[in-house]
């Protein structure tokens, strides 16, 4: 299905049409959260939509580190190695995930599954060291948690808790 | 093992009495009625019996300061705003928070959504907008569904929308969420990334409170500086003003985090000392010794071990040249090498900087190089002087905060840097270009 016969990407663009340029990142957030990325063709409907240049566009959508123009994986590791984690040992849990996906910082797997990402601050100090695997938030792991944790992401299967 | 805790990592510290979070754990935070049933939208309800001028004067009379990393006063903020002949205006709330270290609006947020929007409706009847936007971190998945649900419950309830709980004031509130930028916590790169383009900081002045969002007059204030607003407008900004020093009243919120046994978020006046703050964590692990407390988040400074006995308060850290900023309080311990410390902090902000102005987007290029220079081994005797002219031109020429701060936690340790080199590894001049 390509994305301009997409029903929801097209409520998506419904919704934020009369906000115009105010509504364009929200509009690459939801888009990209149903999509998993932005792709140029939806890109060049947003503006369209939204009346904002593609170069506008595509300004905005390479200014956020979250929002991705080109395919990621469906899953996405982010390993913070701030401060707060590299005091309570980060680059344990960063080997580990390296090690457990195949990975190296910034790749995705071949079948797209699996991205890993270096991260800065998380925001959840209190639970150093962290990782997020897409939204949800895991704390307070030592290598081999962080290594469990990426073998079942690597396979599929829903995080351990 | 996921961040949903095995114990609170929120409290007051002992001897002091919680106010920011007081209902956080203790209440249903998707329960409008619960929030109720906790003294919640009694401090709406008396707001709306007296004058916008008259809340503005408590808020400026309590001494109630920003507690987003400026310490602007909150209630001249406001005054400013109410005072532009222009309408409309905006509350905005930037909960885009950001900083390394500092986690406590999150945990207001996702314990006790409410009460920021009982503060943002008390803000804007004060002001005078109708309008208002919650920004929130782009990362912090749950603050933004109970901010969601509470600003859904409480326009359900009559609490905002057209004329509230029955009065001639009306006022709705938007969420918008940040999607990985640091810079957008700067609050004019926030207003930019609302209004759809890239999230780059405005030469000030005009400030906010002139033209602010989409031009017009806006107050945007920090999660936690909203949070007090309630507490002052029913107990008085005498009440306010007891707590804590005269300099630094009321309560505040500590992230203390790092190499400490009981991480969290603490709640007490801005009178506790660092020492005091990781005491009522339990201290250092086991064996272990600070090596330095990084105050202030990367943004902030590191304040050696001996200085351990330094009040937070304003005054207290101005004198040993650190600031409180976000509330940050990172301890890092004698097992991290604190050159490593350094290269996160420098990379940082390398990465963060928006790329707007120069003095931040090669500065803090310059100065990442230089400490990854020195991790491969190689040190030159003019980088110290040369560190220092980075970091005098990204405090003196930036626009906004991102490069005013980006040299100071870095500056803080050079002298321990400098003396770590001393007598070997020196490249000669040839050698390198920078």
């Amino acid at each position: 299905m390509t994305p301009s016969q997409d029903e929801a990407v097209a409520d998506i663009l419904v919704r934020w049409q009369p906000y115009g340029r105010a509504g364009l990142l929200p509009c690459l957030i939801d888009v990209q959260n149903h999509l998993g990325w932005l792709p140029p063709d939806v890109c060049a409907q947003v503006g369209e939509v939204l009346g904002v240049p593609l170069a506008d566009v595509y300004g905005v959508a390479t200014f956020y580190s979250r929002l991705y123009t080109q395919p990621v994986g469906r899953r996405i590791v982010r390993v913070c190695d701030d401060v707060a984690c590299l005091a309570n040992g980060s680059p344990a849990l960063l080997e580990a995930c390296r090690t457990a996906l195949g990975l190296a910082p910034g790749e995705t797997s071949p079948d797209g599954l699996v991205t890993l990402e270096v991260h800065p601050c998380l925001g959840h100090c209190e639970h150093a060291p962290c990782l997020m695997v897409n939204d949800q938030v895991f704390g307070r792991l030592d290598a081999a948690a962080a290594e469990r944790l990426a073998r079942a992401v690597r396979a599929g299967e829903a995080p351990p808790k | 093992m996921t961040a949903s805790a095995d114990r609170p990592t929120w409290q007051a510290i002992p001897g002091y009495e919680a106010h920011l979070l007081r209902r956080v754990g203790q209440v249903d935070p998707t329960s409008l009625a619960d929030y109720e049933a906790h003294g919640g939208y009694r401090a709406l309800r008396a707001a709306l019996e007296m004058t916008p001028a008259e809340i503005i004067e408590m808020v400026k009379a309590s001494g109630l300061v920003g507690r987003g990393g400026a310490a602007f006063p909150t209630g001249i903020k406001w005054e400013s705003a109410a005072r532009q002949p222009v309408t409309p205006r905006y509350v905005v709330c930037n909960a885009d928070e950001s900083e390394p270290g500092t986690f406590k609006d999150r945990v207001l947020m996702e314990g006790d959504p409410f009460a920021i929007v009982e503060a943002m409706t008390i803000a804007a009847y004060a002001v005078g907008a109708e309008q208002g936007y919650i920004y929130v971190r782009g990362e912090f998945r749950a603050a933004y569904e109970r901010l969601a649900n509470a600003v859904a419950a409480a326009r359900e309830a009559g609490y905002l929308g057209k004329r509230v709980l029955g009065s001639d004031f009306s006022f709705d509130i938007e969420l918008r969420r940040g999607a990985g930028a640091y810079v957008c916590g700067e609050e004019t790169a926030l207003f930019e990334s609302i209004e759809g383009k890239r999230g780059m900081p405005r030469q000030k002045p005009p400030f906010p409170t002139e033209r602010g969002l989409f031009g017009r007059p806006t107050v945007i204030n920090n999660v936690e500086t909203f949070a007090n607003v309630p507490h002052i407008v029913l107990n008085g900004p005498d009440w306010f003003r007891r707590i804590g020093p005269p300099d630094a009243p009321g309560p505040k919120l500590f992230c203390v985090s790092g190499a400490v046994e009981r991480p969290g978020v603490y709640e007490g006046p801005m009178s506790v000392t660092l020492r005091q703050l990781v005491e009522v964590c339990g201290g250092m692990r086991p064996g272990r010794k600070i090596q330095a407390v990084l105050v202030g988040g990367a943004a902030g400074t590191f304040v050696p071990a001996e200085h351990l006995d330094t009040p937070v308060s304003f005054e207290a850290l101005r004198a040993i040249g650190a600031s409180l900023g976000s509330g940050a309080v990172l301890v890092v311990d004698d097992s991290v090498d604190m050159l490593e410390v350094v290269e996160r902090i420098t990379r940082f902000f390398a990465h963060e900087s928006c790329g707007k102005c120069y003095p931040c987007q090669l500065g803090t290029q310059r100065q990442w190089e230089i400490v990854r220079r020195w991790q491969a081994g190689h040190h030159r005797p003019d980088d110290a002087e040369r560190l220092q002219d980075i970091a005098h031109a990204m405090r003196e020429a930036s626009i906004c905060g991102l490069g005013q701060t980006a040299a100071s936690a870095l500056m803080s340790v050079l002298p321990r840097m400098v003396t770590r080199f001393e007598g070997g590894n020196h490249v000669s001049a040839s050698d390198a270009d920078h």
